[in-house]
């Protein structure tokens, strides 16, 4: 009887989850429109990403936005909570604004960057420009386009990793803290062989969803720069989108999608095999 | 007394409704408006149509600029509206071609459509030779300037593809940016470039070859039109804060503050151009594009069109309301408020009245097109003839052709690559005959 309790939920996630995502599969198999009837085309949406350069640059920036967002916000985050951690004074006042930016929406975040910051007209850089200043905006050049949007990402997002972080480490026994203290260790043996392995398994989580989200990236990329210039910063949430949405290509997209959960996949599998690891 | 009172108002609210309910309902839905050009719509189009009849009521509903995504899936599954409005004549053979959209023959014979819309625009709406789509606006592209800066410094307006470069070349010895121009808020507006050079060296007569299948956009016009439009890049013509500027407000701000000569744009940016010029106190100017043929060239292009559902509950009710945009009142309303974004394609402007506040060189620049049109006088834009995929790569890759990433040649083998896959998928929109 108590296994009805998830009916509801399971009902939830078969309708918006489980069909939708069973037909994006088979829909990686057909050529479509998204108007008349799909045609079965076998694998020839794979085939035609594999020799896409459009494709491997996507999965490539994908790639390095995931190593970029594995270790510096995970690292300002991890820094600023254990210095909230030794210095207590003043930590809640720290947390609000190392969280702020996480609650503002990521499209007001963009347009913000994008026209305050950014700007050559009405931002910063076009003051230093004006200054005489040799400022240029980092999203219209192919070198720096994807560091650019990576840039904002990241204040908006240290924040959030910052405050978990901080709440791991006040759950970390005083008593542990205080013997290192007493033992003589240092602020950073003290981070090493105390705090980060007290706070093991959230690091560990926010690790596997950062790898998640870093292949679902969308909003900023596709706000700052549409994957531009010359698909410099594309990622393959946005070229899945242009396919369906502006080439009319759904199947190819549908492909696209495809490749994205495998590696969402494979981080959930990981996740799950450490998870097991620790309950043995 | 009161009870009295409240029966009649019942009476009254029954009576409506009845009437509200005896009328037909006929839906339409359209893309993003603001407050403003949604009073506009209702004031012009919606209450003027209900009011010259009894049989239908209009409702208008703004669906953002997400409509196209809705309306494909509302038509898949029949529940779309009676108006058909979409992006453009792209979207129509893929609709018509799904059995979607009702044929208009009928109704262009009843309403005289065929003789009161020009003949070119009402092609395009075809489809397996059966009339699916009218144009709701036509636009080209052209070559803004600033009258006073070219004035001061005694500049000639551009004839010819050689005075372009001489004035362009004239304009970045004084630091002035000779193209107002930039993709920051829309990348798609790299194609109005590409279509500029396109039809100002490779010539329509190569583009309309290129679009029936009878030369390949790999052909030496092609060649040499995207080498002389990355020339220009190259030169600095377009400035360098290009992917940073908004397509539309900053680049007319630009130029009206003299910080550019000249802005290759469309007639939709006569809006922007009255109201920066307004400010600045300089004189606008616009021309033809300039081109190797020596003649200026009109790109011909759809923003919209209309259609009608096959799966409507009330298609006589939805072609009354598709002809009545169709006439001088509303073309002269709606485009004297609303200015380029409404150019009916009407064969006769001579009963159009427009504001007193519309600038001249907007009636002038509209009155121009309609008859280089009526005289089979135009060029091609790219987002009206070619198929989505292809038009979707012209976009993004020719900022790799720009920014050395990829060379001309290549460019155009992949740009021919996409055109000849979706054309054996029957995904060409129609090309009128020359």
């Amino acid at each position: 009887m108590h296994r009805l309790y998830v009916l509801p939920t399971l009902l939830i996630n078969i309708v918006i989850i489980a069909i939708p995502a069973m037909m994006t599969i088979v829909l990686a198999f057909f050529q479509w429109d998204g108007i008349g009837a799909p045609v079965f085309v076998g694998l020839d949406n794979f085939r035609d990403l594999w020799t896409d350069g459009v494709f491997w640059t996507a999965l490539t920036n994908n790639v390095i936005w995931t190593v970029i967002f594995l270790t510096v916000p995970i690292a300002m985050g991890l820094l600023a909570a254990t210095m909230m951690l030794v210095a207590r004074r003043g930590s809640t006042f720290f947390q609000v604004v190392y969280f702020l930016p996480v609650i503002i929406a990521t499209a007001i975040t963009a347009r913000v960057w994008q026209g305050m910051i950014y700007s050559p007209v009405t931002g910063v850089a076009g003051l230093l420009q004006r200054l005489g200043l040799e400022a240029t905006n980092p999203l219209t050049e192919t070198s720096t386009a994807l560091y650019g949007i990576a840039t904002v990402d990241l204040w908006h997002w240290w924040g959030f990793l910052c405050v978990i972080f901080f709440a791991a480490l006040r759950q970390v026994p005083a008593e542990q803290i205080e013997a290192a203290r007493v033992e003589g260790a240092t602020f950073f043996q003290t981070i090493r062989y105390v705090l980060l392995p007290g706070i093991r398994p959230t690091i560990t989580l926010m690790m596997i969803m950062t790898v998640i989200w870093s292949f679902l990236v969308f909003d900023f990329v596709y706000i700052l720069t549409q994957g531009g210039p010359a698909y410099s910063s594309e990622v393959l949430s946005t070229f899945a989108y242009r396919s369906a949405f502006y080439d009319l290509a759904v199947g190819k997209a549908a492909a696209i999608s495809v490749v994205i959960s495998l590696f969402g996949l494979a981080a959930t599998i990981f996740y799950i095999r450490v998870q097991a690891r620790e309950f043995d | 007394m009161k009870i009295r009172t409240l029966l009649a108002a019942a009476a009254l609210v029954a009576a409506t409704t009845h009437f509200a309910t005896a009328q037909e309902r006929v839906s339409w839905w359209y893309e993003q408006a603001t407050p403003d050009q949604q009073k506009l719509i209702q004031g012009n189009i919606v209450d003027p149509f209900d009011k010259s009849q009894s049989k239908y009521h209009l409702t208008v509903d703004y669906r953002g600029t997400e409509l196209d995504k809705q309306l494909r899936v509302a038509m898949l599954s029949g529940s779309g509206p009676d108006v058909v409005y979409t992006a453009g004549p792209s979207y129509v053979a893929p609709m018509a071609q799904s059995g979607q959209l009702l044929p208009l023959d009928d109704f262009a014979a009843k309403y005289g459509w065929n003789d009161r819309v020009l003949p070119v625009l009402l092609d395009m709406g075809r489809y397996n030779n059966k009339l699916y789509a009218l144009p709701k606006t036509y636009e080209t592209l052209g070559l803004f300037y600033n009258k006073s800066l070219f004035d001061k410094h005694g500049w000639k307006v551009p004839t010819s593809l050689g005075e372009l470069d001489t004035v362009a070349d004239a304009m970045l010895k004084e630091g002035i940016v000779p193209f107002a121009a930039g993709n920051g808020d829309w990348r798609g507006a790299n194609e109005w470039f590409v279509t500029l050079a396109l039809n100002a060296v490779a010539g329509p007569e190569n583009i309309n070859k290129a679009l029936r299948g009878e030369m390949p956009w790999t052909a030496e016009p092609f060649v040499k039109a995207i080498n002389t439009l990355d020339q220009w890049w190259q030169k600095g013509y377009f400035g360098k804060n290009y992917f940073s500027l908004t397509s539309s407000e900053q680049t007319a701000d630009m130029l009206a503050a003299g910080r550019a000569g000249m802005m290759p744009s469309g007639t939709w940016q006569f809006q922007n151009v009255s109201t920066y010029f307004g400010k600045s106190g300089a004189a606008p100017g616009f021309v033809g594009f300039p081109s190797a043929s020596g003649d200026p060239i009109f790109p011909l292009g759809v923003g919209s069109t209309f259609s009608i559902a096959a799966k409507s509950k009330y298609p006589d009710g939805a072609a009354a309301v598709i002809d009545f945009v169709f006439s001088p009142a509303v073309y002269g309303s709606m485009n004297s408020a609303w200015q380029g974004e409404w150019n009916i394609p009407l064969k006769d402007l001579s009963k159009v009245k427009m504001a007193d506040n519309v600038m001249p060189l907007f009636t002038q620049t509209m009155t121009t097109l309609a008859k280089a049109v009526n005289d089979g006088n135009y060029g091609y834009t790219t987002w009206t003839f070619l198929p989505p995929a292809t038009d979707g790569y012209l976009i993004n890759g020719i900022e790799e052709v720009w920014l050395k990433r990829t060379t001309t040649e290549d460019y155009l083998a992949k740009l021919d690559a996409t055109f000849q896959k979706e054309k054996q998928a029957g995904k060409i929109p129609a090309v009128p005959a020359r």
